[in-house]
């Protein structure tokens, strides 16, 4: 769906992207992390035809941004951290406006992307009396017209209070479900894109430190396991070579299949009444990666 | 509607919406009814007189509606026209970059040739109203002061002498209306261009309005008379030559030429600094 190929990016001498090559498939939901500075920014240009890379190219459905602009980005949305409009027009004629240099698209689908952004009753006011929270939803509306198949987000949230951040998930989950949506997400919030996205890519100091899936890194796989009869669940756990790693979290050997274990603590009558992989957070994934590239260095 | 054609109307209505771009209008009005209290001070029409008297014509003929337009034009065209189109032509890219309306626009598949060619025809249009509108409220204005008579057309900076009947005045003041506009377009262009280079609006209109001043005081300047055709501002004067007694075409032509190459320069640079610029939060 969407490809960076060996992207960099120089500004007067200073590396702001080391040559990076991402791809991201079709209906997936990836976020770009990293520190201020990172490079998420640039690559976000980038992907846009906004900023010209020193080295590489971005193909969107296989069309060269750097190449083919028209045909690569006509099936793209982007909002950015701080959505900008002319505020002394209305929402409305902001989203008129914008569209127009997409395609002629119709009433009827502006309309419906008003009502997707929940903005009916506001949307003929000037974007001048608008909220920060109604700007990002106006944001996210011109980004759905004419309907996208990639939707780049630069901290779509910030900014929002809880119950619009709250709604700002939703919304982006039910538009991967029901439009097969692709997704990139720059944010800070670590939770936010830890409940939204399939995969990660971490940035830092331009270089790419992970891409894919956070959660398959963990090694050794860890398990809560409770039981009620701790004594006879230990000696289970002892056969079968688990090490304690915390309080009720246990290492799993790589060999031992965990619905195996979970036979033989059932079979031991144990009582178990918790048997779960412990998933240890985005954050905490995040900082290790980042300091030990830290470290690296 | 085709795509430009839609995203042209959309430019327009952009530029129209916006309070400041009508400043200027306001602005002018004022100035013109200032021109007009102004030439009412009995030493001013006793000069006035005197010039049209010496030439051997009587005053009240030609002392009229079309006589105050031409004055109230020449005095100030030149001086405000420049600040308020360096003004709307200085904002027309980097405003947009300021407030981040561009980078919206950029997410877009729109090539930056189109955003050139789009916000270049805003600024033609702005122009035009502009002078358009100038020079048919300095009209109305003469009109009302003086009312019909004859043309009597003074402008010593171009060696200009002239006295018209009010039909030939008339007409030579309307043919004068698109030459004016065209001879301001550059003032447009060139603020355009520097609009596209990484600056603040202000400083577009500034660097703007210091290469008209500097020109139009270099061409002013009696040691560089014979090289008056090195100054734009003697190019864009092409209008007042509309004035002449027998108006001479091959000069207005050279000069309009002179003016497209000029602006058609600009457009291509613009464009060529839009296109190699990174936009970036």
């Amino acid at each position: 769906m969407v490809r960076l190929e060996n992207l960099s990016k120089r500004f007067r001498g200073r590396q702001a992207l080391e040559p990076l090559t991402l791809e991201i498939p079709r209906g997936e939901i990836v976020g770009l992390l990293g520190h201020n500075g990172a490079g998420k920014s640039t690559t976000f240009g980038m992907i846009l035809g906004q900023v010209h890379p020193s080295t590489g190219e971005v193909f969107v459905e296989g069309a060269s941004v750097q190449r083919e602009r028209a045909r690569a980005l006509a099936r793209v949305g982007a909002i950015f951290e701080t959505p900008s409009f002319y505020t002394y027009l209305s929402g409305w004629t902001n989203l008129r406006i914008f569209a127009a240099y997409s395609a002629k698209v119709d009433r009827a689908e502006l309309e419906a992307a008003v009502r997707l952004v929940g903005m009916e009753k506001r949307i003929h006011d000037p974007v001048s009396v608008y909220s920060h929270g109604m700007r990002q939803r106006l944001a996210l509306a011109q980004a759905l017209v004419p309907a996208p198949s990639f939707l780049l987000l630069d901290e779509p949230t910030e900014g929002l209070d809880p119950e619009g951040i709250h709604e700002m998930r939703n919304l982006i989950l039910r538009l991967r479900e029901e439009r097969g949506m692709t997704v990139l997400l720059a944010s800070h919030l670590l939770a936010e894109v830890e409940h939204l996205c399939d995969r990660v890519a971490v940035l830092k100091m331009g270089r790419l430190l992970f891409s894919g899936r956070w959660q398959d890194t963990l090694s050794p796989r860890v398990y809560r396991i409770v039981c009620a009869d701790m004594a006879r669940a230990n000696e289970v756990i002892a056969r079968c070579g688990l090490s304690l790693v915390g309080e009720g979290t246990y290492a799993v050997p790589s060999e031992l299949d965990p619905a195996a274990l979970l036979e033989a603590l059932v079979g031991a009558r144990a009582g178990v009444t918790e048997f779960a992989p412990e998933r240890p957070s985005l954050e905490a994934f995040y900082l290790s990666v980042s300091a030990a590239e830290g470290a690296g260095r | 509607m085709n795509a430009w054609g839609r995203q042209f109307g959309f430019e327009l209505l952009r530029l129209f919406a916006r309070k400041r771009t009508y400043i200027g209008f306001g602005v002018f009005l004022a100035m013109e009814v200032g021109v007009l209290l102004l030439l009412r001070v009995p030493a001013v029409q006793r000069s006035m007189r005197r010039v049209i008297e010496q030439a051997g014509y009587a005053f009240e003929d030609y002392y009229s509606g079309l006589s105050l337009a031409f004055l109230i034009i020449v005095w100030t065209l030149f001086l405000l026209g420049a600040l308020y189109l360096a003004l709307v032509g200085g904002d027309m890219v980097s405003k947009e970059v300021e407030e981040g309306t561009l980078r919206m626009i950029l997410c877009r598949p729109i090539s930056r040739a189109r955003i050139i060619s789009l916000k270049a025809a805003a600024t033609v249009v702005y122009t035009v109203v502009l002078c358009v509108f100038i020079c048919l409220s300095a009209l109305g204005v003469g009109m009302l002061e003086r009312g019909i008579g004859g043309m009597f057309v003074y402008a010593p900076a171009e060696q200009l002498f002239a006295m018209h009947s009010f039909a030939v005045g008339l007409e030579r003041f309307a043919i004068a209306i698109p030459l004016i506009a065209y001879g301001l377009l550059p003032v447009s262009f060139l603020a355009f261009f520097f609009s596209c280079f990484r600056m603040k609006p202000a400083a577009a209109t500034v660097l703007t309005l210091s290469v008209m001043f500097v020109d139009s005081v270099f061409k002013n300047i009696p040691f560089f008379e014979d090289v008056r055709h090195f100054f734009l501002t003697h190019y864009m004067g092409a209008w007042m030559l509309v004035f002449a007694p027998q108006i001479p075409w091959e000069s207005i032509l050279e000069r309009v030429l002179f003016l497209a190459g000029l602006m058609g320069t600009l457009l291509v640079g613009s464009w060529l600094v839009l296109e190699r610029r990174d936009f970036k939060s």
